[in-house]
């Protein structure tokens, strides 16, 4: 029986017991207990054997719940008690099963013991599914998310740019525009999406000659002009020309204008709407495709930067059986913990409860079971069940978004208030326990299998470490308040605020209310912090 | 186990004693064998970073309750030894009609050039928003589905800066 070992895990090293059993006996032992092994109502695997008594220790028969181990040799059951005595009368009889947990007890050791055929064996049992075949990852092309090549003719000549970060520069507010200032900052400082439009990789004659290719199109108005990718090139190398008076992104500001619909217009005023608008427009329908799973897959710059898969599980409560489905998403969304301060009177440092980030990814990924009025249809039963949800992460972004719901809305009352709650999160971020293949895994009891929904996530291209770089702050009632962006270049923070740009320390940033919390994969974000100086020239 | 000290040591509480000391033993052994195999096999969260991270975070707001980040920095002077009018007043042509607009007016001039008006616009009451968006965890059900946002009721309004006050003719409503 082959089994698929997962890179991530420890294997652990078995003890000497393991081993010769292992030696002796090799998988016969496993295999013959597979037929036993059943689904606890708690979901858990269980050894069970259909006799009419309950299992009992053969030392003392009193015992009959607790703690018990099937001796695989002699299948005698001992209870903690006498474990090791049965090991010590009949040498070799070391390895047992936990009959509760089916997880191997080595009763020399008196220790639980881990082998990857034994889970295995467990895991093929329970889910009644074959192993599945080892996918052959697509590589990406990431070449053109690296830092651009050192020498860049558009470049001009900057005397402080030593001193300060390149494409450091504030955004005049054209009138109520913090909203987008804040989010285009933010975009600015995207190592990857920095690199890609600096690089010189958004090509504009390809966007002209396609224009000319599809015909003028006239939208109300008279036409679209450049394509915003195109337009959002010009604002990077305006803002990193090294000109340190603050810009004005009029042009963009129209350009964006255009590519709207006539209702939406000034309306979009959440710098998140903003976010999601331009990443929309910049995306290029052309790149779109399905990747071999059927999951749509884009290559546009866009979602090449910002775009993962979330994946949701649909458990029936009936039969177990489970639905899934994938769609990709540019952001994650996170729900605010509720954390209840009965005792207003106790000091910050009482207050045991505290809302993270992680909290609410804790959330995010939780088991949810859906109410009585969510029935859905499940394919096994044939009929609509009572279900329960799961959402995990199939593939995580270059660049991951995290969108901070801080609003409250009242159906009843009609209104709707801002959440000012304060929540911790992380300069690094590990998002590991949130990935699909962490939680299926977990769903299975940690077993050392290769879970469908592995492989992609743990071949080492796309790391689960990631480093904050920005951090957009909304302060202020719902109904008039004033966006403000963090950003971290060079270990350093920085606060963008409209036009005025100043160094402000990490503490300043760990207190924020974050809105928009951006973090890039840790590999980039240590690259994107070395610049190189070309000697003579004092150009990066 | 049980605190049954009341002098009754029948041989029924005493069942009672040792089935409810077995059951707990039970599910301590669930939990330290759960723990044991996520230690075993290194997929435990790394709980001291988080931990520094949190402390981190704690001592940060202790320094710093009131974020003084938030306090008028309008008329100090930028890392660049820099100082900026509260309005914008850089000055450039509007690419639509061709005046010259001053930058910290031009978006409610190019709005009402470019025919953006708010009478123009029909307005998204807040009940179809959120009449749209129910479940609020994740993107929508279908494979097949654009990129589409998790959800739009989250909307912060405003992206004024202080000098937003001038603006009479942008009172704008809540959404």
């Amino acid at each position: 029986m082959a089994s698929r070992r997962n890179p991530s895990f420890n294997n652990p090293k078995p003890c000497p017991h393991l081993s010769s059993y292992r030696e002796k006996h090799g998988l016969s032992g496993y295999e013959s207990l597979q037929k036993s092994l059943r689904s606890s109502p708690s979901g858990r695997t269980v050894l069970s054997r259909l006799q009419s008594t309950n299992p009992t220790c053969s030392s003392c028969p009193n015992t009959s719940i607790g703690r018990l181990y099937f001796c695989l040799i002699c299948s005698s059951i001992s209870c903690p008690s006498h474990a090791a005595s049965h090991s010590l009368s009949f040498p070799g009889h070391d390895i047992s099963v936990d009959v509760e947990r089916a997880e191997l007890f080595c009763l020399s050791c008196a220790d639980q013991v881990y082998d990857p055929d034994f889970d295995s064996a467990v895991v093929a049992a329970a889910a009644k599914i074959l192993h599945p075949p080892l996918r052959r990852r697509r590589r990406k092309p990431l070449l053109m998310l690296l830092p651009p090549p050192v020498a860049m003719s558009s470049f001009r000549g900057i005397r402080t740019a030593l001193r300060h970060p390149w494409g450091l520069r504030g955004l005049n507010n054209l009138g109520n525009t913090c909203f987008m200032n804040s989010v285009l900052q933010a975009l600015l400082h995207t190592p990857p999406l920095r690199n890609y439009f600096l690089g010189d990789h958004h090509k504009r004659d390809v966007c002209r000659q396609r224009r000319r290719r599809r015909g003028a199109l006239a939208v109300a108005g008279g036409g679209e002009g450049p394509c915003l990718a195109c337009v959002v090139e010009g604002v990077f190398l305006d803002v990193f020309s090294g000109d340190r008076k603050p810009y004005s992104p009029a042009r963009f500001l129209y350009s964006w204008w255009k590519h709207s619909s006539n209702l939406s217009g000034y309306e979009q005023q959440d710098a998140h709407e903003f976010f999601i608008s331009i990443l929309d427009k910049i995306h290029d329908k052309e790149l779109s495709g399905f990747n071999s799973k059927g999951i749509v897959d884009c290559h546009c710059i866009a979602h090449s930067v910002f775009s993962g898969i979330l994946r949701s599980d649909i458990t029936c409560t009936v039969c177990g059986f489970t639905s899934t489905t994938y769609d990709p998403c540019v952001d994650i969304p996170v729900d605010l913990e509720t954390v209840y301060n009965t005792d207003k009177s106790a000091s910050p440092a009482d207050k045991t409860r505290l809302s993270t980030l992680a909290g609410s990814l804790d959330l995010f990924t939780r088991p949810e079971k859906l109410g009585s009025d969510q029935k859905l249809y499940c394919q096994n039963c044939r009929v609509k069940q009572e279900s329960v949800k799961q959402m995990s992460i199939r593939r995580l972004p270059l660049v991951l978004c995290f969108h901070v719901k801080r609003f409250a809305h009242s159906v009843i009352r009609r209104t709707s208030k801002k959440l000012d709650q304060y929540m911790q999160f992380p300069f690094s971020l590990d998002m590991t326990p949130y990935l699909s293949s962490s939680i299926i895994r977990n769903r299975f009891g940690n077993r050392i299998f290769a879970f469908e929904g592995d492989e992609s996530d743990l071949s080492g291209e796309i790391s689960s470490e990631f480093e904050v770089f920005a951090v957009v702050t909304h302060s202020g009632r719902l109904d008039s308040g004033h966006y403000v962006t963090y950003l971290r270049l060079r270990n350093q923070w920085y606060k963008c605020d409209d036009a005025w740009i100043t160094e402000v320390r990490e503490e300043v940033v760990r207190a924020l209310q974050g809105y928009m919390i951006y973090y890039v994969q840790k590999v980039l974000y240590h690259r994107s912090g070395e610049e190189r100086v070309i000697p003579g020239t004092g150009c990066f | 186990m049980s605190a049954s000290d009341d002098g009754s040591s029948s041989p029924r509480s005493q069942l009672c004693s040792q089935v409810f000391g077995d059951l707990l033993d039970s599910i301590i052994v669930d939990a330290a064998s759960e723990c044991h195999r996520i230690a075993r096999l290194g997929l435990d969260r790394n709980l001291e970073e988080e931990e520094e991270e949190l402390r981190l975070s704690a001592q940060a707001r202790v320094a710093d309750p009131s974020s003084s980040s938030d306090g008028n920095s309008k008329n100090m002077v930028d890392i660049f030894g820099q100082t900026h009018p509260a309005i914008a007043s850089e000055i450039f042509d509007c690419m639509n009609c061709g005046r010259p607009i001053v930058a910290g007016r031009f978006a409610p001039h190019l709005e009402k050039c470019m025919g953006k008006g708010r009478k123009a616009r029909q307005k998204t009451t807040r009940s179809t928003t959120m009449a749209q968006s129910r479940n609020s965890r994740g993107s929508p059900i279908s494979v097949y589905a654009p990129y589409s946002t998790a959800n739009s009721i989250n909307r912060v309004p405003n992206g004024g800066s202080s000098a937003s006050a001038e603006y009479k003719d942008y009172a704008f409503d809540e959404p």
